[in-house]
């Protein structure tokens, strides 16, 4: 479904992905997980076109998107949330997710001034459906409250069911167990898997490994912005290269100890 | 149709506000007065469209000016020299100024920061050129003569109580088409442009396409100002179209509340009635000329930017919100406690 193929993306002289490639099947939740600093928000960012790789191609259902603007992307299918919050907090809960319901409907700005039967009523359609996705992400008691108010957790699943509304095929997840308590993670992951459910491919990029691990089919480990593993979480777990990573390699720790006695 | 959580039209406030432009030539009766209040539906015209693209696309523009005088001396060539019916000219007259702000838009494909405020401020000085130097066509700074009156099924459109009515009749409409437009679809995709672009963009929101047509509308708008203005005036000159007029739009708008649609129209009656009482302090006190209007516009302005920053009526209205809620949740509280 996604095909990311040796993507590289430097910053003035900072190399943040290397010849990345990976591919996303659908109907996989597939997690991408690394270190602090491994490339892995970079690589989504070109994923959602945001910003273009240096080089390198990204394939989505056969289109190439990697050159996209963002607003052409979304149509084609792929979704986001952001991992530093982007909700539109000046609106209230259900016109945010309306707002991810924008494409569902074609009306131009001198059609809508006019307000017409067809146009209100319309909007009817988008607002009860917008009620529906509230309800599947259990926001439906919040609907009228301005985003503004509410609590991390809840911001993290209006920008869960903000990104679903826009009936993505592929939905990106950035990070979207951040901060939250092992309550709600768990809770993050049972809706992760309902979504997966509805026929959506989940790409999420995760600190939190006991999600990862419970909830992917796939993972791919980034280290430094090169590609260092692929595989199922069994496998990445025994994997040598991963665990070097995460926890540096078993000499240079008892260098330490030794040093630190 | 009510859809609680989400902004919709009151139509309550718009059909309170018509009642209250139906009755004011009834309770006012000065021609003076009635004057003023005609000229404050022209401008209330142009601040909505103002207020549209400064608080909903987020651009400032300093040349409606520009777009108003081009409504305006797009229907007077039309109709005095080549003798056309003015509702002919009419669409004319929006059509010159939308497309002008078509063309600068396209060029600044973008729209972003201040280059549209600067782009707008060259632009409202060249039109105010042409405007004088053109004498073939515009007849130059002494101003065009010979404008017709409107004639609607026979009956001639004159200044005073008819004018008035036709004039507030399309502020009506413009403040329905406007308020229509920040509650719907686009209204939401703007709003959300304003709290994170790169959000709005990732649901699929093409950006700078609403910008641009909230830019367009805005100098549809002018053009329609110019339109009404023209035919209400027999003559008019380059000297209404300057950059002083572009401020004042701004200063109506920035008092109201750019955010808001009904703020834009109350930035302009505040606004216009300043005017009428600096007009008649200066009647009493010949120091106080004409220019002193100015003076208490920028004084305005300041005072605005720096205590109200979000403009007089988001922030009455506010206030009022939070009076209500206090009241109703004293009651309810006041319930609960008689319940037990």
């Amino acid at each position: 479904m996604l095909q990311v193929d040796s993507i590289t993306k430097r910053f003035g002289g900072v190399v943040a992905n290397s010849e990345v490639s990976f591919t996303v099947e659908e109907g996989q939740i597939v997690g991408l997980i690394g270190p602090n600093g491994a490339g892995k928000s970079t690589m989504f960012n070109m994923i959602s076109s945001v910003f273009p790789p240096t080089t390198g191609t990204i394939t989505f259902q056969g289109t190439r998107i990697e050159k996209l603007p963002a607003y052409q992307v979304a149509p084609l299918g792929i979704s986001r949330t952001f991992q530093n919050l982007q909700v539109f907090k000046n609106m209230t809960v259900i016109e945010n997710v309306m707002v991810g319901q924008h494409m569902q409907t074609k009306t131009n700005l001198f059609g809508m001034a006019s307000l017409l039967l067809g146009i209100t009523r319309k909007e009817r359609k988008v607002y009860d459906q917008a009620m529906s996705y509230l309800a599947f992400f259990g926001l439906q008691d919040i609907f009228d409250q301005k985003a503004s108010s509410l609590s991390l957790g809840k911001l993290r699943l209006l920008e869960f069911a903000r990104a679903f509304a826009t009936e993505p095929k592929l939905l990106l997840l950035d990070e979207i167990a951040a901060g939250l308590n092992h309550k709600e993670t768990q809770e993050m992951s049972a809706l992760i898997n309902k979504v997966r459910d509805t026929g959506v491919t989940v790409l999420v990029v995760e600190h939190d490994m006991d999600l990862v691990m419970s909830i992917c089919d796939k993972l791919v480990v980034l280290d430094q912005g090169v590609k260092i593993a692929e595989g199922t979480p069994k496998e990445i777990q025994e994997n040598e290269a991963v665990i070097t990573a995460y926890l540096g390699a078993d000499i240079d720790e008892e260098e330490v100890e030794e040093e630190a006695i | 149709m009510k859809l609680q959580g989400v902004q919709q039209t009151k139509w309550m406030g718009v059909l309170v506000f018509a009642l209250a432009i139906l009755v004011f030539p009834f309770i006012v009766t000065q021609s003076f007065y009635l004057t003023q209040a005609t000229f404050a539906g022209i401008y209330a015209i142009i601040a909505i469209g103002l207020g549209l693209l400064m608080g909903y696309a987020g651009q400032i523009s300093l040349g409606q000016a520009a777009f108003y005088g081009i409504g305006a001396y797009t229907t007077s060539v039309l109709t005095a020299t080549m003798g056309w019916s003015p509702w002919v000219s009419l669409p004319i007259a929006l059509l010159f100024p939308g497309l002008l702000a078509f063309i600068m838009g396209y060029t600044m494909s973008r729209l972003s920061g201040y280059y549209l405020a600067m782009a707008t401020l060259a632009l409202g000085i060249i039109v105010h050129t042409l405007l004088v130097e053109w004498r073939g066509v515009t007849k130059g700074a002494s101003g065009f003569f010979g404008i017709p009156q409107l004639n609607l099924f026979g009956y001639t459109i004159n200044q005073g109580i008819p004018y008035y009515y036709l004039v507030w009749f399309f502020v009506i409409i413009v403040l329905i088409l406007s308020l229509n437009i920040v509650h719907s679809r686009v209204g939401r995709a703007l709003r959300s442009i304003h709290d994170s672009e790169i959000a709005s963009s990732s649901m699929g929101v093409n950006t700078s396409k609403y910008k641009m047509q909230i830019f367009i509308l805005s100098a549809m708008f002018a053009g329609l100002a110019g339109w009404l203005f023209a035919h209400m005036s027999y003559s008019i000159s380059p000297a209404a179209f300057t950059f002083d007029a572009s401020i004042l739009f701004l200063a109506m708008v920035v008092l109201g509340g750019s955010g808001s649609v009904w703020g834009a129209l109350i930035g302009t009656l505040l606004i216009r009635m300043v005017g009428i009482v600096v007009h008649m302090l200066g009647e009493k006190f010949p120091f106080i000329t004409s220019d002193f209007e100015h003076v208490i516009y920028g004084l305005i302005l300041m005072l605005v930017v720096i205590f109200l920053p979000r403009g007089l009526f988001p922030t009455v209205a506010d206030w009022f919100d939070a009076l209500l809620t206090k009241r109703s949740s004293k009651k309810s509280m006041l319930k609960l406690a008689a319940k037990r």
